[in-house]
């Protein structure tokens, strides 16, 4: 048996390792573009500020494939033959599976401005745009000699493919950024904002709506991290939008949507991923129309029942119903672990995604959300509270109707695990804010959160018990 | 001040004065110069010219070099206390902690000894236990001692080391109290993220610790047989008394000291703990019974290595926290670095008393492995 894996991200390794501990005899081959070694893609961030070399974001000791006889082929996949059952390798060469995973992740959405194509505008998704942003701001690598063969896969590529690195320009620009820019005001781009931040480069954020991730964060909150951001040296940019950009050989200027012209000299692009599925729209496996994820079961196979798909390129099915992809971690974990049952041939294992929850650090603010938040769910009502003592928090609770489904929380540290149990148990604000404590997570000594007692005792101008979440406008 | 969130650390690996590189080396070999020239001045093979750090002692108004030797501790630790809270004074355990060793090594191990050295002529460091400091046990140093202090020293080592252990963890001892934990943790902070952190490094841990923490019991018996012996055993005396003193040169000196510190650029600050500590291996062996663990929040990990890289023990932590184990190793000393540097705040530091219902409620439904 011969199992082929398209990815050494999180998804294609844990599905390698799920089928090598139960099949010490199988082949299994690993296609990646991007790297000899499965790294931590949410570590990106802290190789770029020096805070972490690119060894240290590599989750397993390097000899890990020679000991379990993981094969690596260090190549571009441009094409699947389902028919003979073969991939496709930027060189030509073709690689016959008899089952195969695909867990090629995303890619960053493509500027839509005009000049976007100019040298010193990247994206910062992949390995390669981590270097890039390295050689921009601090000339080389944080760690001599930076990933271990950084330049194997160039020769089967082009600039089409997001694990192509774009050139520096620090030489012609005589140095590190002076006035940079980021765009897009999701977590993305608050990382690419406190890398710039860190390495002392002035840097304005471009953020199209009227506060920072309004996904998630309501306006206090949000307020709360712009001002965070403000305070760090970074120029909020809240609704505005990039119009396009100029300069000769690299970017110069970037014009704004009010026609203002700035001076510009690295443009960092954070307005999402999308699948990184185009290598297959000719094979006939089948594609979501809108996005190009790959269409899954609940055992995450395609429609070929020989081929499986986990992590960011699936389009697996959410908990409210709905069909797209997971750009989450732990979620691609998982997938890939039941993508590995799958492969071994086992026709029981199901990907059953159970609460929302996640949590994130927005420059030095900790950020934990859990279950159904800003969402508009009906009856929705929300429990605010800040905290301003010694430290700083939010507390918001969702309820829907008189049940608790949601919380997001700033400023401290929650078990994610503990808010869910609330929302499963069905549980009343009351019964919350006097339990709420026990799924705290503050390290030793920080003082607990204190919260009143009962809803009904709210009190003072800290407190307050919103009947709607304080929304940006429909965009 | 907001009590957490992480904005220290950063640059460590462009530094260059704080990667193995040149720098590292010359630092090193400054280091480990000063502890030859303090630990073996006295030796007839010293060079005489060199033997200026008594007389430089003296000169100060310090009785000998051992005293000078503190007050530059207390100045290192201070100094490295400033650098460590810049970075890390956003934890309040990290503040507590320090302030804590601060206050150790200024009061209970420089002026106090200083002052009962001026009034009794005599000193004892409250701060040091047997086994670390091995001879506070040995019954000959017992009997010189005021009851009082000997009774202090006997149940320190025996019964409250081991009780504090269990209930806290090591970490009482190792990054609140003790001396060269302290200077680990402020000094040499750093190099932390020199420690190895491979298997291999692991095996070779365990293997060398235990060995020392044997040598330290088996000496303190043949000590004692020695002294109950009394005269009656000549050859036996001599020995043992060999052995006493190679144990100071080679443990006291030359792994506490010379290696212990002077390599801190190179191997990271807590080679002398971690390889070589009888006192550290034997709290280890005891917090693997007691209640101190390393909670990880179920599911949470991004595997991104800030844990592993800046453990000063050179523990895997992500291994554990990426495979959702709560966990205790030996080896910890419950710096909090781990905790504090989490981006995702996946991991505490505690004195767990676990239950049914804690175990239960850690397990989320994600499938069915
Ligand atoms: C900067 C950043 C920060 C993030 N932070 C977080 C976070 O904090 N929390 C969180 O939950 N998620 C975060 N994410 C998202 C998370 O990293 C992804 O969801 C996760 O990495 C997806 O894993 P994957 O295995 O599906 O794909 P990827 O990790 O994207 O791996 C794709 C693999 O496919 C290979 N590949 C792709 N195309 C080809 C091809 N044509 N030929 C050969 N090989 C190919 C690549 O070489 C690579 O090995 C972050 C993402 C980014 C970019
Ligand atoms: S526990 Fe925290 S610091 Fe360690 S790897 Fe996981 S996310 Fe990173």
């Amino acid at each position: 048996m011969h199992i082929v894996i398209i990815g050494n991200g999180v998804a294609g390794i844990e599905a390698a390792l799920a089928v090598r501990a139960k099949e010490p005899d199988w082949r299994i081959t690993l296609i990646s573009e991007e790297s000899d070694h499965f790294f931590s893609r949410t570590a990106l961030m802290w190789v770029v500020t020096g805070q972490l070399s690119h060894q240290c974001i590599e989750p397993h000791e390097r000899d890990l494939y020679e000991r379990l006889n993981l094969q690596r082929v260090r190549a571009r996949a441009v094409g699947l033959d389902l028919e003979k059952q073969q991939v496709r390798l930027g060189s030509g060469e073709p690689v016959s599976y008899d089952r195969l995973l695909i867990a090629c992740g995303s890619r960053p959405r493509p500027a839509p401005w005009k000049g976007s194509e100019l040298d010193g505008i990247g994206s910062f998704v992949t390995l390669q745009d981590c270097e890039w942003l390295e050689r921009e701001i601090h000339g080389g690598s944080s760690h001599p000699g930076g990933p271990p063969r950084a330049d194997e896969h160039l020769a089967g590529s082009d600039a089409s493919s997001p694990y192509w690195r774009r050139p520096s320009v620090r030489d012609a620009r005589g140095g590190a950024p002076t006035c940079a820019a980021v765009i897009g005001g999701g977590l993305i781009g608050i990382e690419a904002v406190e890398v710039l931040a860190h390495a002392k480069v002035p840097v304005r954020f471009f953020i199209r709506e009227d506060w920072f991730w309004p996904m998630a964060l309501d306006e206090r909150e949000s307020r709360w991290i712009a001002d965070r951001m403000s305070s760090h040296g970074v120029e909020m940019r809240l609704g505005e939008e990039v119009a396009s950009f100029a300069g000769k050989d690299r970017v110069e200027k970037l014009v704004t949507g009010g026609g203002e012209e700035e001076d510009t000299d690295l443009v960092v692009v954070a307005i999402g991923v999308v699948p990184n599925t185009e290598w297959l729209a000719e094979s006939g496996l089948e594609l979501q129309e809108r996005g190009g994820g790959i269409v899954v079961d609940e055992h995450l196979r395609t429609s070929d029942p020989n081929v499986f798909a986990a992590g960011d390129c699936a389009a697996v099915t959410w908990f409210d119903g709905s069909r797209r992809p997971e750009q989450l971690w732990y979620t691609a974990r998982d997938q890939g672990r039941v993508a590995g049952r799958g492969l071994l041939g086992d026709s029981v294992a199901e990907y059953n995604r159970g609460h929302w929850y996640n949590s994130a650090k927005l420059m030095d603010i900790e950020y934990t959300t859990a279950g159904l938040v800003n969402m508009n769910v009906e009856g929705e009502k929300n429990f605010f509270h800040e905290e301003r003592g010694k430290v700083r928090s939010t507390t918001r609770i969702v309820l829907s109707g008189d049940r608790v489904v949601g919380f997001n929380m700033l400023g401290r540290r929650w078990d994610h695990s503990v808010l869910i149990r609330f929302i499963e148990e069905q549980r009343s604000l009351d019964h919350v804010l006097t339990h709420l404590n026990e799924a705290a997570f503050d390290t030793e000594f920080v003082p607990p959160l204190v919260l009143p007692s009962r809803a009904g005792e709210l009190a003072g101008p800290a407190f307050s018990l919103n009947a709607e979440p304080v929304r940006p406008p429909a965009a | 001040m907001d009590q957490q969130g992480q904005n220290g650390l950063l640059s460590t690996f462009r530094e260059g004065w704080r990667a193995r590189r040149l720098s590292a080396w010359l630092i090193a070999i400054v280091l480990t110069g000063f502890y030859l020239w303090l630990y073996f001045e006295d030796r007839e093979w010293f060079p005489v010219a060199l033997k200026q750090m008594d007389p430089f002692a003296a000169s100060l108004g310090l009785e000998n070099r051992w005293y000078l030797y503190g007050l530059l501790y207390c100045v290192a630790m201070t100094g490295g206390a400033v650098y460590y809270l810049r970075r890390h004074g956003n934890s309040r355990y990290n503040r507590i902690r320090i302030g804590v060793n601060l206050f150790v090594q200024i009061v209970l191990a420089f002026t106090l000894p200083f002052v009962m050295f001026i009034f009794a002529n005599k000193d004892f460091y409250l701060s040091y236990l047997w086994p670390l400091k091995i001879d506070y046990l040995y019954p000959d140093t017992l009997a010189k001692f005021p009851v009082y202090v000997a009774i202090y020293s006997i149940l320190a080592s025996l019964v409250a080391m081991p009780i504090l252990a269990l209930r806290v963890g090591k970490r009482w001892y190792c990054s609140w109290v003790c001396g060269c934990g302290g200077l680990a943790n402020t000094f040499g902070d750093p190099w932390r993220h020199l420690t190895s952190t491979s298997t291999r490094s692991w095996k070779l841990e365990k293997g060398t610790v235990h060995t020392v923490m044997v040598v330290a019991v088996v000496l303190t018996v043949l000590v004692a047989v020695d002294l109950f012996a009394g005269d009656s055993m000549p050859r036996y005396h001599s020995v043992v008394g060999e052995l006493r003193s190679l144990y100071g040169l080679i443990v006291g000196s030359i792994l506490a000291g010379v290696i212990g510190v002077g390599l801190y650029p190179l191997l990271g600050p807590r080679v002398w703990c971690r390889n070589f500590c009888p006192m550290a291996a034997m709290l280890g062996l005891i917090q693997k019974a007691g209640r101190f663990r390393i909670k990880v929040k179920p599911d949470m990990c991004i595997s991104c290595g800030n844990c592993t890289t800046y453990c000063e023990m050179g523990i895997d932590v992500r291994s554990y926290a990426q495979t959702n184990q709560s966990f205790t190793r030996a080896a910890c000393v419950g710096c909090g670095a781990c905790a504090h540097v989490c981006p995702r705040g996946v991991l505490k530091l505690e004195n767990h008393s676990e239950t049914r219902k804690d175990k239960k409620r850690t397990a989320l439904p994600i499938l069915d492995a």
